[in-house]
């Protein structure tokens, strides 16, 4: 695939449509938190039939069975290029607010669909993918980030049929308004060492005895989606909790899974931040002139306007080949989605940053929509696994081959 | 009941218009479907659909449009929107005018029977503002212009159509089948009412968005092909455009050095005060 379908075009439009009707004049708000981003997510579902669509596939699933029924496919009907232009289409506007969609939707929804049990899924998914709940996906701690396996502290004990969660969990997407928190932790084995732990997932709701959430952190980029701390003091919670409801299966390579869903999920993000970087940059070289003339006939401006284009043109072909691999499901390796992210990571850091430069001091100024893509591009090459742990993963895979 | 809407494409507003020679360049123009248009094709819906029970359809909708085989892009929003099939009959705008228009719809309407044509009030390029009023004159049905608002009454049977007028709302009831035109506050949340939906009932403002399903539908609704000739319409261009101009580029202001001087200029050279 090397281009949208006509519907998929479709879709972009309209949500291009949404995004500057009804997103952009909230955006403001939204970046000094004076607004949360939930309501105009609860609206982009509505608008666009994505709760529909997600009942739908519920509906159809055989009740009681089948723990696949309304798996992947409830989330935009399967269609893994919806998802990717409904993630361009918000971070052509606003990058927090696509992230606070996408950990909610993407990742806490996308890890319940992927292994919750049939049950899990209709109580906890279905809600988040209708936007009734918010929900947050838990795995980094003040102590456990890069290693958030090795070093994970967040425990979990079995008392009775259950488990009893302590620990504590930051930078957490969503976490001081969500509703539905996937939370992972070390379940504590007699006689294992640390390491041996196996580590499992555990859905804890708002308002559990024990459970605390902070108010948003405060942050470089990204405003419009509240970040903050979990605190699991002695948290009670039933069998039905576990993620999958089985210990058979650790949940590290499902985690790992992820990961892989979170670097290949930021691929379009970085489209969208670069996309809107260069159609600003352009229009703004094209009007704004010194010693009389446009800067965009000043060489040295051309090479920025050139570089973001290459840049442009590169991700949107790492893009479709990620989403032709998904369509035919082929899976992609561990090198390629860390290659991918690394490189969509700087590249959409640095097309924000020369964007910035091109406004020169409009630039710098909250004003221009410049100004917040530079800082929000920059958490892309930390979340989701930070560059130097990209390039760790290709090297391993390289040298093991 | 049975709507027929008309849709017609027209160069995004929003855009810098350009010139060759006395007439208007449209090869780099982005089209786009023309706004009042697509209030028409919403007002469609909300009369076509009980609102109250998941939108489920009581009626049909179908969008013409006259335009080149590119307008099928258009027509498929419509589609998505919720409409049930269209209908494009091949042509290209230069050899258009009113006439040709209103009596292409004349002849659709005779081949659908709709109990009802809404059309917008304008189109966005030409502001001719005239294909409803003629399309109304030809069939001799009742009509209604720049509806902000429209009741289902009679059992059915007619219409309450509210007018923005300079005095404030006229009430006109049209007794179907019409043709009615609509303007901007067609729109608005509670402006269509069609006798299932319940009257309290509160759209989002303005024309819905076509879902992820509805535009994965149209997928499946069908656009048929028709044209000039098959409808027996004779496409001779009447209204003649002796050309078309830029408006004049502004020219620089003056600056003034005192209050005196602008009161002065103010009075003697605008002759506003
Ligand atoms: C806005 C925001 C939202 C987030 N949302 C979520 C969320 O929803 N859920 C969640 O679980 N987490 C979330 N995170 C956390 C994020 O995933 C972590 O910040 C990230 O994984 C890095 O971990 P750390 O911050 O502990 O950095 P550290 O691991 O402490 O790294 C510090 C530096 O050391 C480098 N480094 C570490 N180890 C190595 C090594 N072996 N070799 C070379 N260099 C190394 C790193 O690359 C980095 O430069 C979010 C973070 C931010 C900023």
């Amino acid at each position: 695939m090397i281009d949208f379908t006509d519907e998929q075009k479709m879709a972009q439009r309209m949500l291009r449509t949404w995004a500057e009707k009804e997103l952009v004049p909230l955006v403001p708000a939204m970046e000094r938190g004076d607004v949360l981003p939930y309501d105009a997510m609860r609206h982009l579902i509505r608008s666009f039939g994505i709760d529909e669509m997600a009942r739908a596939t519920f509906a159809k699933a055989t009740p009681g069975g089948d723990t696949n029924a309304g798996g992947e496919r409830g989330f935009f009907g399967g269609d893994p290029a919806l998802s990717a232009i409904v993630a361009i289409e918000l971070s052509r506007v606003c990058p927090g607010f696509a992230l606070a969609f996408g950990a909610s939707l993407g990742l806490a929804g996308g890890a319940i669909l992927a292994k919750g049990t049939a049950a899990q899924k209709k109580r906890f998914a279905l809600p988040i993918l209708t936007g009734e709940k918010i929900g947050a996906w838990a795995m980094t701690e003040p102590g456990a980030g890069s290693d958030a396996f090795r070093s994970m502290r967040t425990i979990a004990r079995r008392s009775g049929d259950g488990y009893i969660l302590n620990g504590q969990k930051t930078f957490i997407t969503n976490a001081p308004f969500a509703d539905v928190l996937v939370i992972y932790a070390k379940l504590a084995e007699p006689g294992q060492s640390e390491n041996e732990r196996p580590i499992h997932a555990f859905i804890v709701e708002k308002g559990a005895p024990g459970l605390s959430l902070s108010k948003p952190m405060e942050k470089m980029g990204m405003h419009s989606s509240p970040t903050g701390e979990i605190f699991l003091s002695d948290v009670c919670v039933a069998k039905s909790a576990l993620l999958g409801e089985t210990e058979t299966l650790p949940a590290r390579d499902r985690a790992r899974e992820v990961f892989h869903g979170e670097r290949t999920g930021m691929v379009p993000m970085c489209f969208g931040v670069i996309d809107r970087c260069l159609e600003l940059s352009v229009a703004y070289a094209k009007e704004r002139q010194t010693w009389g003339k446009q800067i965009g006939e000043y060489q040295l401006v051309q090479e920025k306007l050139a570089r973001m284009y290459m840049h442009r043109e590169n991700v949107r072909n790492l893009l479709f080949k990620q989403l032709e691999k998904a369509h035919k499901k082929v899976t992609i390796s561990a090198a390629e989605a860390s290659a991918s992210k690394l490189y969509c990571a700087r590249v959409a850091t640095e097309c924000a940053l020369e964007a910035v430069q091109i406004f020169g001091g409009n630039g710098y100024m909250r004003e221009f929509t410049v100004e917040m893509m530079a800082r929000d591009a920059k958490l892309f090459q930390i979340g989701g696994g930070t560059d130097e742990i990209q390039i760790t993963a290709i090297a391993r895979q390289l040298l093991s081959e | 009941m049975k709507i027929l809407v008309t849709a017609k494409r027209v160069p995004d507003p929003e855009q810098k218009v350009k010139f060759k020679g006395n007439t208007l360049d449209q090869s780099g123009v982005n089209w786009q479907l023309n706004q009042f248009d697509e209030y028409a094709v919403e007002s469609a819906l909300r009369l076509t659909e009980n609102a109250s029970s998941g939108n489920a359809r009581n009626g049909e909708v179908i969008v013409v449009s006259l335009g080149p085989k590119d307008v099928q892009q258009q027509l498929r929003s419509t589609l998505a929107m919720g409409a049930d099939r269209a209908i494009l009959v091949d042509a290209s705008d230069e050899n258009l005018d009113s006439e040709i228009v209103a009596r292409t719809v004349q002849k659709l309407v005779e081949q659908e029977r709709p109990d009802l044509v809404l059309l917008g009030k304008l189109a966005a390029d030409s502001e001719a503002n005239d294909v409803g009023q003629r399309l109304a004159g030809y069939l001799g049905w009742p009509q209604a212009t720049f509806a902000c608002s429209i009741e289902v009454t009679d059992g059915g049977k007619a219409l309450l159509v509210g007018r923005e007028v300079d005095a404030g709302v006229e009430t006109k009831k049209v007794t179907l089948p019409a043709v009615v035109t609509v303007d901007l506050r067609i729109v608005a949340p509670q402006a269509v009412k069609n006798g299932v939906t319940a009257a309290t009932h509160a759209y989002a403002d303005g024309p819905r968005y076509a879902s992820l399903k509805g535009i994965m539908a149209a997928k499946k609704k069908t656009i048929a092909d028709s044209s000039l000739a098959a409808l027996g319409v004779a496409a001779t261009v009447r209204a003649k455009v002796a050309s078309v101009d830029a408006p004049p580029a502004r020219k620089a202001g003056v600056k003034v050095a005192s209050v005196e001087e602008l009161v002065q200029k103010l009075h003697n050279e605008a002759k506003v005060i």
